[in-house]
């Protein structure tokens, strides 16, 4: 570094600097660091606090094991809080980019005031925390005739407490669709704004109804938009906590609580890692799969397009 | 392609437009043949695209009617309508191929595939681009994209075809033979059509007649030899290629002409069937003018005397650029041949008389 600035200086003429490589590693150098000590170290730790042993007084050690997968797998009961995290997820992410789609192309096609309106509408909610937010979603839900919706549906005549709804993984899906609709609401509706709208009128003119347009057109062409909105809620609901365990209770029971279980009242720490993994694998999982389609659906057009 | 022979006619009944309080289309009223292609030729905003998305039915008219083969379609919504339309930016679906997007419309129609493959073949070949059936649009150019745009437009068979500014977007030689392309291929089929454009020779070269607009109105309607040769008015005569302006009042009538005296001196005598103006305005093509030097103070018995101002060569054509007595400009386009280029003799200052045919003279409303 010295010699390189002294000799700049010498010799104004010639730019002798650090290499590109190197000067590239230098800036990159702190965000590395950053990422090593409190990414790659984490992961390697509880990575092999996973396949570590627990001792009666609590030390964890070798042998290595592959025991806790092997209970999160075949335990019957931890395994089906596997399934119904997955579940969750997949509904929680249908049921959100099912929402967001009219929502996405009121912001995407409607008239500017419209748009912006219905924009802050979806976002504003993102700046209550998540706690607040689930916690109406308690109020309203509640299995008792004092539930907002029970009472609402009690008032028009269905019988008392009619929807036992609290405490289940719908009461999740529910309340998760809620907390996380933004995030597919934007990406979509990015993804519709790019569409040149002149397609759409095209499709129409060559004798499509709206709904078919809509659905060999405007569709197709959002997928990238709706497959990044699916990756992102689909896996910040695999990985949440304070959802499930406000409203899921012991019959919505999801990973992200079972892990807070096993370390605060199993004091089961391999576990705990085992089921740490297992959602860095889910959401791995998703985004993986996610562009393995994004990239096969490229290379089939670039396949198609030099077909001749 | 078998030209489906139904041409069909269309009418426009008081077209109406009124976007909040700005009046985007006033009351057009217009006819246009079975197989004619009319073009809608006007300034920035003067109402083309509303109009040609009345007839399309992307765009509700606030009043008035669109008739096509007699019947009123005015409520009947886009995709049951049957008509073609190429956009400027051909809007060829990204994700289909070629042969794909032809063959959309014939899918809306619910044809069987046995159906839809000759008839795609066939369209494809109608616009020569047989060889690029499997290509995706991006890996076509601008003309071959527009190309394909048509044949998905012409292969339903649809009752008219709108054109709004479909050759915008290409170079200048590519658009030129494309006008020659869509206008054989409309001709051939025989559909009828309607183009919107603000370029006046597309307009001129592709169609039959000519629609000026202005404001949301119609200016004239006619062939392109009437429009250019006989324009309504100073807005039209000025529109469409150049022309000069000549302020006169009627000092006589006889012969089936009118004695005109300038008011930037001198007279001319300009062919009219009535006797029924005191003011008038006289439009004048620059190439139908001819110069001759004019001595000091003198006055040509027929035509205006004028100043020359700047002489520029331009090949085909010398314009010579004049100021009039009244001090309007007035300008010559003078034609060259090579060897002895016509605007050799005259130079800036000097005094020259201008003077044309009577048949170049016409009447037009000072609007
Ligand atoms: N959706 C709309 N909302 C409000 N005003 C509009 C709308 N569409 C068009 N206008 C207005 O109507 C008028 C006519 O517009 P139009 O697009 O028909 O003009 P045009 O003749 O096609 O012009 P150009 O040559 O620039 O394409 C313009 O003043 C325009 O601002
Ligand atoms: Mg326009």
């Amino acid at each position: 570094m010295t010699a390189s600035v002294l000799q700049a200086t010498d010799m104004p003429t010639r730019r002798a600097v650090l290499p590109k490589w190197l000067a590239g590693i230098a800036i990159l150098l702190p965000a590395l660091a950053f990422l090593f000590t409190f990414l790659v170290l984490p992961s390697i730790i509880l990575l092999s606090y996973s396949v570590l042993t627990q001792s009666e007084s609590g030390d964890i050690s070798l042998p290595l094991t592959l025991s806790s997968y092997q209970r999160l797998v075949s335990g019957p009961a931890y395994r089906h809080v596997v399934m119904t995290t997955l579940r969750v997820s997949v509904l929680t992410s249908l049921f959100a980019s099912l929402l967001a789609y009219p929502l996405a192309m009121a912001i995407a096609y409607g008239k500017p005031l419209f748009s912006r309106i219905t924009m802050i509408l979806v976002v504003l909610p993102m700046v209550v925390s998540v706690v607040v937010r689930t916690y109406g979603w308690q109020l309203v839900l509640g299995n008792s005739n004092t539930g907002v919706l029970n009472w609402l549906l009690q008032l028009i005549g269905f019988g008392p407490a009619p929807v036992k709804v609290m405490f289940t993984e719908w009461a999740i899906v529910i309340a998760s669709v809620h907390v996380f609709l933004p995030l597919m609401v934007l990406p979509l509706a990015a993804s519709l704004g790019r569409i040149n709208p002149s397609l759409n009128e095209a499709a129409r003119m060559l004798g499509a109804p709206a709904w078919r347009a809509f659905l060999r057109i405007t569709l197709p062409l959002s997928v990238p938009g709706l497959l990044a909105g699916l990756t992102i809620v689909f896996s910040l609901t695999a990985a949440s906590y304070v959802t499930p365990q406000m409203v899921g209770g012991n019959r919505g029971l999801m990973l992200g609580v079972l892990l807070e279980q096993q370390i605060n009242t199993s004091f089961d720490w391999p576990m705990a890692a085992a089921i740490a993994s297992v959602m860095v694998a889910i959401a791995l999982g998703a985004n993986v799969g996610v562009e393995w389609l994004v990239g096969r659906r490229a290379a089939a057009r670039l396949r198609r397009s030099r077909a001749r | 392609m078998a030209g489906s022979g139904t041409a069909t006619d269309l009418a426009l009944s008081g077209l109406t437009k009124v976007y909040g309080t700005n009046t985007a289309v006033a009351g057009v009223t217009l006819r246009i043949g079975a197989g004619e292609m009319v073009a809608l030729l006007g300034p920035s905003g003067c109402g083309k695209t509303t109009t040609l998305r009345m007839i399309a039915g992307l765009v509700e008219p606030t009043e008035g009617d669109v008739l096509i083969g007699g019947f009123r379609v005015t409520r009947i919504p886009v995709h049951r309508r049957n008509i073609g339309m190429l956009f400027q930016n051909y809007a060829l679906f990204p994700h289909m191929s070629v042969a794909e997007n032809v063959a959309f419309g014939l899918q809306m129609r619910g044809l069987a595939k046995a159906e839809i493959r000759p008839k795609v073949e066939a369209a494809l070949s109608l616009v020569r681009l047989g060889d690029y059936a499997d290509r995706l649009p991006s890996a076509l150019s601008g003309g071959q994209q527009q190309r394909v745009a048509l044949a998905r437009a012409i292969v339903i068979e649809p009752n008219l075809l709108l054109l709004d500014e479909p050759l915008g977007a290409l170079d200048r030689n590519l658009r030129e033979n494309m006008q020659v392309e869509i206008r054989q291929i409309q001709k051939r089929l025989g559909i009828t059509a309607v183009l919107v454009t603000h370029d006046q020779e597309e307009a001129l070269t592709m169609a039959d007649r000519v629609v000026i607009m202005r404001g949301g109105k119609l200016e004239q309607v006619g062939t392109p030899e009437q429009i250019y040769s006989r324009p309504a008015s100073r807005f039209v005569a000025s529109f469409i290629g150049t022309s000069n302006f000549l302020r006169g009042n009627v000092a006589g009538y006889g012969g089936g002409m009118l004695r005109v005296s300038l008011a930037a001196g001198g007279q001319v005598l300009v062919p009219w069937p009535d006797d029924g103006r005191r003011e008038v305005l006289i439009s004048v093509r620059p190439e139908a003018v001819a110069l001759a030097p004019l001595a000091e103070g003198a006055m040509p018995e027929i035509g205006v005397p004028a100043t020359v101002q700047q002489v520029v060569y331009r090949g085909q054509t010398t314009h010579v650029h004049m100021q009039l007595a009244d001090g309007e400009p007035f300008v010559a386009f003078l034609p060259n041949r090579v060897g002895e280029s016509a605007g050799q003799s005259f130079a800036a200052g000097d005094k020259v008389s201008a003077s044309w045919s009577p048949q170049s003279n016409w009447l037009v409303s000072d609007a």
